[in-house]
């Protein structure tokens, strides 16, 4: 099973490099920019979230209590492999481009493979269905993720044997501690997905064309 | 003759004083303080006197009718607030004091009421509390932060004597915060606590110095500007996006105008001569809630005339609505076309300003739901 498991991230990943758009690199200094792209990339992580709301909810009712329970605030106990989310201040402030879009694409790339696992596992058709949808929308993002990075010149992260991160139960893995590991997998979605609404705001602020140059343009036309 | 009698009152008068002034300052006394509670009975002894020993009561200086005693013992029966003082009990011929209790009625706390809010994010937290009734004695708060198993410290307001600020350390985390608050007091203690997320708590304050001004040559034009909150640290990694409402003072119904960025707007739709009450609400982009409306800014559309009320002419008006906005606003009004005053025309969603051609061809359309 942990064999399986490891073949089967290896297999996802792949799956999610080799069905990227073929991006041409574009002149940095070209017309348009990688601007739109990052609109559209935010605009992407802001449908997701909508999207992980529901789902989430409806998949915390399947799991059951305490799962669904507004309240409920375990301690975060294994999930290890799981990319997190949280990060200082002053060290996310600072992150340079690069480093930002690969974070992105690194988190998302584990995430949507964890997803997959889901839903090999998950028990009603309905659910399958609305993991597959959300699947499918997560490696748009993906897509859109290695589109920019690849308009910015940057190379996309290479998963390199034997480190992919492996869902491998441990020999005492109990139901229990399934659910919980997929309430934490579903948790890091959705704080990821508002961590990249900030992260690609941030680049859209960076790559904004200096707005004065172009109403000078303007005015010089005369009324 | 005179003299003697003047001399020994004299006298009199300096023992009595003497006498008074032991009583006042013995040593024994530092009254012993008591908390007692709101509508129960109370005795107090008389210090280590006999129960059968002569005494007199006081509070607060004034006399206490002896059928509240029992024996040396003071009974009060359901204490109220206008119970506490200092009572004294005396020896009643000596006049010795002999036990004062400082007595306080009052009550065990309510469970405390509790919330937090982030209005400087991504810097940190500040969370409120207070009693729902009062309790008359004082209290002693005290309160926790936990983010997971780490304590974090809650730094107590310089000002507001009822108020904490966290620091966030992380960003991003998906770790719950729990901020728990006991309350204890001398008659009884209570508790409570809060759990919530991150980006749960996120309440911008309202926009400021929003100002509204009536743009020349132009009759049903309002400019409105305002400026992000100035405890928002950081308004360009975190931008805020704004909601703007305005009507004129004699109509109930607001329009709504939701924007995603830009801290000006220009209302092309206002009716001539009518002054607008125009207020502002803030939003990060995609995190928390909506901050309360800003205070109000009025204006008047500029007008050619001194105003006075044309019927004709605010007939030949229009109003195009200008949007009904898809994220859930303080005050959720969807503009209906169907009733009066509403402005109603074509809704169309983040729509900001019209072209005026659109606009009288909308007025041709819908010039009979025209009122004021």
């Amino acid at each position: 099973m942990d064999e399986g498991d490891s073949w089967g991230m290896l297999a996802c990943l792949c799956t999610v490099l080799w069905h990227l758009p073929a991006v041409p690199a574009l002149n940095r200094t070209g017309d348009l920019g990688p601007g739109p792209s990052i609109q559209k990339t935010y605009d992407l992580t802001r449908y997701l979230e909508h999207q992980l709301r529901s789902l989430a909810g409806t998949y915390l009712n399947y799991l059951g209590p305490p799962f669904n329970e507004p309240d409920f605030n375990p301690p975060r106990l294994g999930a290890e492999t799981l990319p997190r989310a949280t990060v200082d201040l002053e060290v996310w402030r600072s992150l340079n481009d690069k480093l930002r879009l690969t974070q992105n694409y690194e988190a998302y790339s584990h995430l949507l493979c964890y997803l997959r696992g889901l839903n090999r596992q998950a028990a009603t058709a309905e659910l399958r269905r609305s993991l597959a949808h959300f699947c499918t929308s997560l490696q748009g993002l993906l897509g859109s993720i290695a589109g920019v990075m690849a308009a910015l010149g940057y190379p996309l992260p290479q998963p390199l044997p034997g480190t992919e991160p492996t869902w491998t139960p441990g020999p005492a893995h109990s139901d229990f501690l399934q659910k919980m590991d997929d309430f934490w997998l579903l948790k890091e979605l959705q704080t990821w997905l508002w961590r990249s609404a900030k992260d690609f705001n941030r680049l859209k602020k960076k790559m904004q064309p200096p707005a004065a140059a172009v109403t000078v343009h303007l005015g010089a036309h005369g009324f | 003759m005179a003299a003697p009698v003047p001399w020994a009152c004299c006298a009199v008068l300096a023992a009595a004083a003497a006498v008074v002034y032991t009583q006042r300052h013995s040593p024994q006394e530092a009254p012993y303080v008591q908390y007692e509670r709101l509508g129960s009975d109370v005795t107090l002894p008389c210090g280590t006197a006999n129960w059968d020993a002569a005494v007199t009561w006081r509070v607060n200086g004034t006399d206490l009718a002896p059928d509240l005693l029992n024996g040396s013992e003071l009974v009060l029966r359901g204490l109220e607030l206008g119970h506490s003082g200092l009572y004294a009990c005396f020896h009643r011929d000596s006049w010795h004091l002999r036990h004062q209790v400082l007595l306080h009625v009052g009550l065990p706390p309510r469970e405390p009421v509790l919330s937090c809010r982030s209005n400087t994010y991504p810097k940190g937290f500040y969370c409120n509390w207070h009693l729902p009734t009062p309790t008359y004695i004082p209290n002693t708060f005290n309160v926790t932060v936990l983010h997971g198993s780490k304590i974090m410290v809650c730094e107590k307001d310089p000002a507001l004597k009822n108020r904490c600020h966290i620091r966030y350390m992380h960003l991003f985390s998906t770790i719950k915060y729990k901020v728990s608050i006991s309350v204890s007091n001398a008659l009884g203690h209570n508790a409570t606590a809060i759990t919530f997320d991150e980006f749960t708590i996120v309440k911008p304050d309202p926009p400021e110095n929003v100002v509204a001004r009536p743009v020349p040559s132009n009759p049903r034009r309002l400019e409105v500007t305002w400026q992000t909150p100035s405890t928002w640290p950081d308004p360009e990694s975190f931008p805020l996006k704004f909601f703007l409402r305005y009507r004129p003072l004699i109509l109930d119904q607001w329009q709504h105008v939701e924007l995603s960025d830009g801290t000006a707007h220009t209302i092309t739709d206002a009716y001539a001569g009518k002054e607008y009450i125009i207020q502002v609400a803030a939003k990060d982009n995609e995190i928390g809630t909506w901050s309360d409306w800003s205070v109000a800014a009025h204006a008047t559309p500029w007008t050619e005339e001194p105003r006075h009320l044309t019927t004709e002419a605010q007939a030949a008006e229009t109003t195009t609505s200008t949007t009904s906005s898809l994220a859930p606003p303080p005050t959720t009004k969807i503009c209906d076309p169907g009733e009066l005053g509403s402005g109603g025309g074509p809704l169309a969603p983040f729509l900001v300003s019209v072209p005026v051609t659109l606009a009288l061809a909308a007025a041709a359309a819908t010039a009979s739901n025209l009122l004021i």
